[in-house]
């Protein structure tokens, strides 16, 4: 099932994040805006600013 | 996903925790499908050309109330005691900057700075405000500052890799040049040379190429998404470009080259050539190969002029012969494009297939073609059978 983050052996996803630009734990996080692929209002990360967010990038296959 | 999407439903809907999805695919109809099948509510934001700076997905971060990033690897079951209980103190040693790229977006004054900063940073921030928000009008301009940007660097990776996004994104429009989707697959070749490890560049790639080269078929879900959706009574997110060919293919460990060819429908070539009513695009993914490796070849006919001619689609369908050279390995040699219901029609028709190349290939290998279809013409209601041949240029290096 590779929608499942589960499903991704760990070695692999460190390695990924390994060569990645991931913000480091400690880190601001950078700040972006981004079109919402529903085509509503583009949404910024700073917009939650208060809030905890879990912020997860991934892809439909 | 749907492990987030189910562990974190609560913390949502009590207002504790706020999911925010990103995904850098091309096409965000597909992902939104693909949340409407999964039904996530939480809102998913589209970064197609990758400003956020992933080398791969998934990703998933934690962050904290002052956008502090406290996990990298959350795990869903001590995610509560781990992070949503936690209350954290604002203690970043780098300081806040403004969104990148700037919305709303200045287009003038990003094109004047690049313009006076000739850097390709500059251009390459215009092209980003030009791709995120400036539509399907403004992708001509985000590719020629691209270009911009890599003619200052050549080295500019993300610029390339951007600039195969517009180029693949326009080549889907009206707007479309000849040349488009065959510019996006090299420039994303490029960007990859540069940076071999950044997966969601080759993902660009591989979504168009070969099977022996493809992780997962990609967008195999999507029959599956629309039936369950419908099944529910609700309408589908449609799709306004339909994944099929490679995008739906399904990865292979070897090359499956066609045994029992069948027999070439002209082959002493009697057929009538097409005078130039269809122009046929040919389009190799990846753009180079080394020897031994597969290609997938991407065929599109167009009708020169839909004002004067159609496709007859109550005649046989449109068909491609495969002619490879001696030692030259295809996995079809006759392939029919499909074709829809109405008995005419002037939509481009697709046919893919795949190539490989010799383990001692080298320079261009070329593979003759040919295609045979009906059409007809509007002002004297005339049909008519021809053929048209083109070449593949397989590049090996």
């Amino acid at each position: 099932m590779r929608h499942s983050l589960l499903a991704v052996p760990a070695a692999v996803l460190l390695s990924q994040l390994a060569l990645g630009q991931t913000p480091k734990v400690g880190d601001r996080h950078p700040d972006f805006t981004l079109p919402d692929v529903a085509g509503g209002k583009p949404k910024t990360l700073s917009d939650f600013r208060g809030k905890k967010v879990l912020l997860v990038q991934f892809a439909s296959w | 996903m749907p492990v987030w999407h189910d562990a974190t439903k609560q913390w949502a809907t009590d207002g504790k925790l706020v999911l925010l999805g990103v995904t850098q695919e091309q096409h965000p109809e597909r992902c939104r499908l693909f949340a409407q099948w999964k039904g996530f509510g939480w809102p998913i934001l589209h970064d197609p050309i990758n400003v956020l700076g992933s080398a791969a997905v998934p990703v998933v971060l934690a962050i904290d109330e002052h956008g502090i990033v406290r996990s990298t690897r959350p795990n869903p079951k001590t995610f509560a005691a781990d992070f949503l209980d936690k209350a954290f103190a604002d203690d970043a040693t780098n300081k806040p900057v403004p969104p990148t790229p700037a919305h709303p977006p200045k287009f003038d004054d990003l094109k004047a700075a690049a313009e006076a900063a000739k850097t390709a940073d500059a251009w390459r921030r215009y092209g980003d405000t030009l791709a995120l928000w400036g539509g399907e009008e403004k992708l001509s301009a985000a590719i020629a500052a691209y270009r911009q940007a890599v003619t200052h660097d050549p080295k500019d990776g993300p610029a390339w890799f951007r600039s195969g996004v517009c180029l693949r994104r326009r080549s889907e429009t009206t707007a479309r040049e000849a040349d488009d989707f065959r510019a996006a697959v090299a420039a994303w070749g490029t960007a990859l040379d540069l940076d071999p490890n950044q997966y969601i560049w080759r993902r660009r790639i591989q979504q168009y190429g070969p099977r022996l080269d493809k992780p997962y078929p990609f967008y195999d879900w999507v029959p599956d998404a629309e039936a369950a959706v419908r099944k529910r009574g609700e309408t589908p997110v449609a799709l306004p470009v339909r994944p099929d060919g490679s995008e739906i293919a399904q990865p292979a460990k070897a090359f499956a080259a066609v045994k029992d060819a069948p027999t070439n429908p002209d082959p002493k070539g009697k057929v009538n050539r097409d005078p130039g009513s269809v122009t046929c695009e040919v389009v190799v993914v990846p753009a180079v190969v080394k020897p031994g490796q597969s290609v997938r070849v991407h065929l599109t006919f167009r009708v020169a002029s839909m004002k004067t001619d159609h496709w007859n689609n109550e005649a046989e369908p449109l068909r491609v012969w495969v002619d490879p050279p001696a030692g030259v390995a295809v996995h079809e040699r006759l392939i029919a494009a499909e074709r829809p219901k109405a008995a005419t029609s002037t939509e481009p028709r697709t046919v893919g297939f795949e190539v490989q190349v010799p383990k001692d290939a080298a320079g261009t290998i070329r593979v003759p073609v040919y295609a045979l279809y009906h059409l007809c013409d509007e002002v004297g209601g005339t049909c008519r059978y021809v053929r048209l041949y083109a070449t593949v240029e397989v590049k090996v290096k």
